[in-house]
């Protein structure tokens, strides 16, 4: 054995690869505008390009970019895609006849047909296909016994009348159905391709077929970085400037601020200490998301949570501002509702939550005064004199340290109160909160259309997300109203939600604490980027300045 | 030797497979399920899934039937990537891990031999003192702070090398050096103490006094025997190298293995915890017979089993 003859040949061989590399060092991801091609990032991988089945919102951003379906959202605004145009209902809302292009096509030539959005949705109730989201169809008539296993798939309510008109028939009105058709679950599907992979379809960006703007390519279905190309088959094509769209998976916000500064990312988003740093820069997009987290209290455990004056004592002692600025740092918005802003707007072109905020914007406002006095009140109507929680939340960083400022903040406001903080991960965290097994935790919502009902519906009595209990007959009344006799009239509709909305934030049913918002540095030549309610760009009228 | 080998091979797959039961059920004692959206679905639709996917059948049933796949090389689909087999899955990403792992482990057990050797040779002189220092410094810093300034410095400030991404060799060098930080400490430590032992040895004074130079003495007869220690625990450290370190390939966006082994556990992703635990056990074991059999090469007084003698 001549370990030493054979270290020092080890040695040199790799001081000299190390040279040969440091020759080479060179940025190979700098961008030139000339291409137009944007460089971007996502913070995990592509779960599935299976539009059915797809759960995360990086895959539904892919599948946004190389599909459309009926309509898409540009900005705030819905505008028709497949459909010629936003369709309007018969039949007291049930009925909804979608006109389709004649000139859309997939990326193998095929047309696309009414047929190919029939096979989707069949396909997506189906309960063999394993769709997370097939919930969503569940207003269109026979979808909820479908996914029960009690009706076959191709009795749902949705019919190619030719090949290129739909027709979907809905148990009852639903004023934010068109809404909803944004979402992946409804996009149309190529039945040819989806037999010929089976299970493997969308398991790669070969294993599918685009109709989008752009085309997937380069993705393996694992791997960290991919490229999503012009597609010359799209009906819309002429209006993409865009030649290439790069994406590459970044976790570390210090990576991603690194490339953005070195030319290596045209959009990178930032979290913590490196948001914080750069919240000045003029580069840095605060995107408010449409996702807000909350306290619920457990009213079933917990008595004293019943008292509402106790409920508006823990909210008022909050200081959301400070929380948002100094634990987050990622620009998040302190929350006033449980609809996060920017969702939804109101029939007179104001924001939903705003127009809540109005009248009930003081039982989300830090005042220390007021909560102690709405404490010893609440206190003596339950009569107790102090209150042992445990506080349940995730075991991220992130939530840990939110829970310690809670903590420390509430039991330095009202006295007599002790929290103790158990942190779970987030599977244990979830599993316990759908048991009702904790006192008080931190949840988030994340609406799956922009609309107030998918968060107001969550605290209705029998809501099974209602995990703290909170329970109000009027709130009830007017939910159930704005579904059955004021669902085919907005104004009527949105009256309902917006006093629902102001009784929840009045009795602090929930305790809503912020809006999440997502830190993004963008550099200033990428113009025209859309950014949706669902929180995904559209990336159609996007280019890159000179 | 032939038959001792195949002994230990006897007794690995044993391992493995109480390892693979031990986890198996472990797993199934987690809360929760392993699909991203259960916070929306309800109970009954979480159901309707575990029917879907089996997860509604008796454990021992499950495992059974995972078992059985197991014979026939199936090792399940991934609930984080749909649809995905947990063998390609695997096999897609344990490149990279290896590759930084593998260079990590060369470089850093070379340089930490050598530097425990100079150490050992000039004892209680400046140089030591020095490469101890180097050693409590690789030793006590995470791996994860040298991969900040090694990208801080090397790659954002004097663009050597690439910040990021994994684009060819010079993509795997800072995250190899980052790596190679705790190898080279731990194997400089042994290294110096062990062979500090070994250069008072009688035979090392015996070497000397055949007129060796004090460079041929470490070279000939002093190296091979602090060897020793170094080669126990190169052993464990390079299959935990190789199966990636989930925050240094975070930093410098590396496609592997590392985040995937702490994301299946937490999003309950069953066959994959089982297709990595496996692949992990799997490493380890060999790595252990082959630390064995390297014993006996490094110093043939070690016997690697009774019957056989040395050999």
């Amino acid at each position: 054995m001549k370990f030493s003859s054979f270290g020092k040949a080890g040695l040199v061989s790799l001081a000299s690869l190390f040279f040969l590399a440091g020759c080479r060092g060179d940025q190979s991801t700098t961008n030139s505008s000339k291409d137009q091609v944007l460089t971007r990032m996502e913070g995990d991988v592509i779960g599935s390009m299976d539009s059915a089945t797809v759960t995360d919102a990086i895959s539904g951003q892919a599948l946004v970019d190389t599909m459309d379906g009926l309509y898409r959202y540009n900005g705030s605004e819905l505008q028709p895609a497949i459909a010629t145009k936003i369709a309007n209902p018969s039949n007291g809302g049930k009925i909804y006849t979608y006109t389709l292009r004649k000139n859309a096509k997939w990326s193998n030539g095929d047309d696309v047909t009414a047929k190919d959005f029939v096979f989707a949705w069949q396909r997506a109730v189906d309960p063999a296909t394993k769709s997370q989201y097939a919930y969503l169809f569940a207003g269109i008539k026979n979808a909820t016994a479908i996914m029960n296993g009690k009706m076959k798939p191709t009795k749902l309510a949705v019919k190619a009348i030719n090949a290129h008109t739909l027709q979907v028939e809905l148990d009852h009105a639903i004023p934010y159905f068109a809404t909803m058709l944004t979402n992946p679950v409804f996009f149309p599907q190529n039945e040819k391709i989806v037999k010929k992979y089976g299970s493997e379809y969308g398991t790669t960006a070969k294993k599918l077929v685009y109709n989008g703007p752009f085309k997937l390519t380069d993705w393996t279905g694992t791997n960290n970085s991919w490229t999503e190309v012009k597609n010359k088959f799209y009906w819309n094509n002429q209006e993409v400037r865009l030649n290439k769209i790069k994406v590459q998976v970044i976790k570390e916000p210090s990576t991603a601020l690194n490339l953005f500064e070195s030319n290596g990312l045209d959009d990178a988003v930032l979290s913590g200490e490196a948001a914080r740093q750069m919240k000045n820069d003029p580069s840095f997009t605060p995107r408010p998301q449409s996702s807000v987290f909350y306290l619920e209290l457990n009213e079933k455990k917990i008595p004293a949570f019943k008292n509402k004056n106790i409920r508006l004592a823990l909210s008022k002692a909050i200081n959301r501002k400070e929380y948002v600025e100094q634990v987050l740092g990622n620009s998040s918005i302190p929350a006033r509702n449980v609809t996060p802003e920017n969702l939804a707007k109101m029939p007179d072109d104001t924001d939903f939550s705003e127009a809540a905020a109005k009248d009930t914007k003081y039982a989300t406002n830090f005042s220390k005064k007021e909560a102690k006095q709405l404490w010893q009140q609440g206190l003596k109507e339950v009569g107790i004199s102090n209150l042992n929680v445990e506080f349940m939340t995730d075991d991220s960083e992130n939530a840990k340290k939110s829970a310690e400022y809670f903590q420390s903040q509430l039991e330095s406001i009202l006295p007599g109160l002790k929290i103790k903080i158990t942190s779970l991960p987030f599977k244990t965290r979830l599993t316990r909160s759908q048991a009702g097994d904790f006192d008080l935790v931190m949840s988030a919502w994340g609406a799956d259309f922009p609309d107030p009902i998918t968060y107001l519906d969550l605290f209705t009595s029998n809501n099974s997300q209602n995990n703290g209990g909170w329970s109000n007959t009027k709130y009830d009344q007017l939910i159930q109203a704005s579904k059955t006799t004021h669902a085919t009239n907005p104004q009527a509709r949105f009256n309902d939600l917006l006093q629902a909305q102001e009784i929840l934030t009045d009795d602090q049913g929930v305790i809503p604490i912020y809006q999440r918002a997502e830190a993004h540095l963008i550099n200033a030549k990428v113009k025209g980027l859309a950014y949706s309610p669902s929180n995904q760009y559209n990336f159609v009228h996007t280019y890159i300045a000179k | 030797m032939g038959k001792y080998i195949l002994k230990r091979v006897g007794y690995m797959v044993l391992t493995m497979f109480i390892i693979a039961t031990a986890t198996f059920f472990l797993m199934k004692l987690m809360p929760g399920s392993p699909y991203a959206n259960q916070a929306k679905m309800t109970t009954e639709q979480i159901n309707i899934m575990n029917h879907q996917y089996g997860l509604d059948k008796p454990a021992y049933q499950q495992y059974w039937i995972y078992l059985v796949g197991l014979l026939h090389g199936d090792f399940g689909t991934s609930f984080q990537f749909n649809n995905q087999p947990v063998s390609y899955l695997i096999a897609s990403r344990i490149g990279p891990s290896m590759q930084i792992g593998v260079q990590a482990i060369i470089l850093g057990t070379l340089l930490g031999i050598l530097l425990g050797a100079i150490a050992a040779i000039r004892k209680n002189t400046w140089v030591d003192t020095v490469a101890t220092f180097f050693a409590i410094i690789g030793r006590s810093i995470p791996n994860f702070v040298f991969a900040v300034l090694l990208q801080f410095f090397l790659a954002f400030k004097l663009r050597i090398f690439p910040i990021a991404l994994w684009e060819g060799f010079s993509s795997s060098i800072l995250p190899t050096i980052a790596l190679a930080m705790a190898p080279l400490a731990t194997t400089a430590r042994f290294m110096r103490t062990e062979m500090v032992d070994v250069l008072n040895s009688d035979y090392i004074e015996l070497a000397r006094a055949k007129g060796n130079t004090p460079w041929q003495t470490v070279a000939k007869h002093a190296l091979r025997n602090s060897l020793i220690p170094v080669v126990t625990i190169i052993g464990p450290m390079a299959v935990d190298l190789m199966v990636g370190s989930m925050v240094v390939e975070n930093i410098f966006s590396i496609p592997g293995i590392g985040d995937q082994f702490v994301k299946s556990i937490t999003t309950n992703d069953y066959p994959t915890i089982m297709g990595l635990t496996l692949l992990y056990s799997f490493m380890l074991v060999v790595v252990i017979l082959i630390v064995d059999i390297l014993y006996g090469l490094i110093d043939p007084r070690i016997r690697l089993s009774g019957s056989e003698g040395s050999n």
